[in-house]
């Protein structure tokens, strides 16, 4: 039999109003009910994936504003040092998009902490220590803003040493074994370097990102460094700070096309590996959470559907003795559970926008990344949403079905 | 092991008339009243209704048959506890496609004429027994059916609601040349049946006119 526009409309009509009829004087307590479950499911759904969107983009960001910035130039794979780092940096800043670029030395070095000065109880570390011109370095990263006690670097600091408190030790440091085990502002710090030189330095700041990879640094100036190493002009790398306007890759060819064609030309991405790893398992984490969440709201619409279906299967069942087609009595209870669906999904975006995510930046969540907050993707809200309808669908259409295929003798009179 | 509920019945009913059907239990006036009302298919034989036989239609076109021609009053009124009397009374047209202005009209006329006209907007759970059976005939008629059927339809009421329903049923039959059939096992509704088929071991045993 061909189904009419007319017909369509008709019985869209019929389902309609009987869901209206039904929801708006059924049994409320089974109606919140269902709308608190699908709304804690929707809820659990999404916070999970934005705790997770929140920890990765918490580590991207970390990893540009704290670690390496957005590009990073590094020496010639058979050269020491990037040579005349001052006219490379000029170059580097006429490039639309730079917003600016700061050049760093590494050097290794033993560091060495004697807290009483007694030689009792000496602590050693090997490490690369880096030095920093600060003018330039506070355009590129943001270190100076995480200081936990005392002070940022100046230019012309040259006994002066700030360090990450991984490297401290102190501050509820997470590598407690492997640091200083407690430096402190004004405490003497000896580094010996690799090529024998010996200085000594104040403690003049102790900073604080919660990203590992960033505060397990030291800094010195970089007038201290090149009276160490007796090298002018170079650097070890040069970070430079982009705008945003264009992916990061975009710059490696505007960069060669400058003339910088020795040079390693790398992207933040490149020094992150393991966040990568990271993302992928929490992929599969959000997935296995996204599954579940979406079981655990079919399932109770498919219950609470069945319940009805099966209470009033006689109900159906004359129902379709005086006329009413089995389509019009299935789409109504598909509608009915999209109803639970949707308002629940509607109710958990309203907790979350209204509650949770306020919550959770005055109150951000302290991770081996950095301090997280949710991080909501529209397009992961979407699709959850979407699943959640796909899922009710599916709910209200079998229990309705089951019931409304029964004999309609069957059905009345059991 | 297969049971013969009905064994070869014939029998003609004219437009307008009551008629009763009656029997000891089992003797197969439910499985009938079923046969009649396009609930369940015979094994053999038609059924004709102004010519057409309504046995041989489709599984669609018999729910199109039935919302279309047929009205049925149940024993137990099945009517929709969401829905007040008005909404239950207007649903048959609402699923024929009728405008709103039309069945709103329809069900408001049908409820009168049962009598309920003051109870239209009450909910199915505020009205007695008898008040949701004369809801449940008036929701059987409102589509201008041309049978109505009706299972034991006092089985659950006292013994002045019943009298209201059947004479209800009469006054249909006799102003508006309803066509009834009505299955019932009390002797004394027969009275309200223009003729009573008395069916015994799924035959009929005897007709008797009443009237």
């Amino acid at each position: 039999m061909r189904l009419s526009i007319k017909d369509i409309w008709n019985d869209l009509r019929v389902s309609i109003f009987l869901v209206y009829k039904a929801i708006t004087r059924g049994n409320r307590f089974t109606l919140i009910l269902t709308i608190l479950v699908t709304t804690l499911a929707f809820i659990n759904i999404i916070f999970i994936s934005s705790i997770m969107n929140g920890a990765i983009t918490k580590a991207y960001q970390q990893a540009q504003e704290n670690y390496v910035s957005n590009i990073v130039i590094l020496p010639a794979t058979d050269e020491k040092y990037i040579t005349q780092v001052q006219q490379l940096k000029t170059k580097i800043n006429t490039l639309p998009g730079v917003v600016s670029c700061s050049s760093r030395y590494a050097q290794s070095g033993v560091l060495r902490y004697d807290p009483d000065k007694d030689n009792q109880d000496v602590r050693e570390k090997a490490w690369n220590i880096k030095s920093i011109n600060p003018t330039e370095e506070v355009k590129v990263t943001n270190l100076q803003n995480y200081m936990i006690a005392g002070r940022y670097l100046e230019e012309n600091d040259r006994d002066q040493i700030i360090m990450g408190r991984e490297i401290s030790g102190g501050y509820g440091a997470s590598f407690q074994i492997s640091s200083l085990k407690g430096a402190q502002i004004g405490d003497e710090v000896s580094i010996t370097y690799g090529n024998g030189v010996n200085r000594s330095y104040k403690v003049k700041g102790i900073y604080n990102t919660y990203f590992p990879l960033a505060d397990l640094n030291v800094f010195i100036t970089e007038k201290e460094m090149e009276s160490v190493i007796g090298v002018h002009n170079r650097a070890s790398e040069v970070l430079i700070k982009t705008d945003g306007s264009v992916p990061e890759r975009v710059y490696i060819d505007r960069l060669r096309t400058m003339g910088i064609e020795k040079e390693q030309i790398n992207v933040w991405m490149d020094f992150i590996g393991y966040i990568s790893g990271l993302t992928q398992t929490f992929d599969i984490v959000k997935s296995i959470v996204t599954f579940i969440g979406l079981l655990v709201a079919g399932v109770t619409i498919f219950i609470v559907i069945f319940i009805a279906t099966v209470n009033r299967r006689r109900q159906i069942g004359i129902l379709k003795a005086i006329g009413m087609k089995e389509r019009i009595i299935i789409m109504s209870y598909i509608f009915q559970a999209i109803f639970y669906a949707i308002l629940g999904a509607a109710a958990g975006l309203l907790i979350i926008h209204l509650f949770l995510v306020p919550y959770f930046i005055r109150h951000p969540l302290p991770m081996p990344i950095g301090l997280v907050s949710l991080a909501l993707v529209r397009q992961d809200m979407a699709l959850s949403i979407l699943s959640m309808i796909v899922v009710s669908v599916v709910a209200g259409f079998i229990p309705s079905w089951m019931v409304t295929r029964q004999n309609i003798i069957k059905a009345i009179w059991g | 092991m297969p049971v013969e509920a009905l064994k070869g019945l014939t029998f003609e009913i004219q437009q307008g008339e009551f008629i009763a059907i009656m029997g000891p239990s089992g003797s197969g006036k439910s499985t009938l009243l079923h046969m009649l009302a396009l609930l369940d298919d015979p094994t053999s034989g038609s059924i004709f209704v102004d010519g057409t036989d309504i046995s041989k239609l489709s599984s669609s076109q018999k729910t199109t048959f039935r919302l279309n021609k047929l009205g049925y009053v149940f024993q137990e009124y099945a009517l929709l506890p969401e829905l007040n009397a008005f909404e239950n009374v207007y649903l048959p047209l609402m699923m024929l496609g009728a405008p709103a202005r039309d069945y709103e009209k329809a069900a408001r006329g049908m409820l009168e004429t049962v009598g309920m006209g003051k109870r239209a907007r009450h909910l199915i759970s505020q009205l007695s027994g008898g008040e949701q059976q004369r809801v449940a005939i008036a929701r059987a008629l409102v589509n201008k059916s041309r049978i109505l059927f009706a299972d034991e339809p006092c089985a659950n009421l006292d013994s002045k609601n019943k009298e209201i329903v059947l004479k209800l049923l009469r006054q249909l039959c006799d102003e508006l040349r309803q066509t009834i059939i009505m299955v019932t096992h009390e002797q004394e509704q027969r009275l309200y049946a223009d003729r009573v088929l008395w069916i015994k071991d799924g035959q009929i045993d005897r007709e008797e006119k009443v009237r």
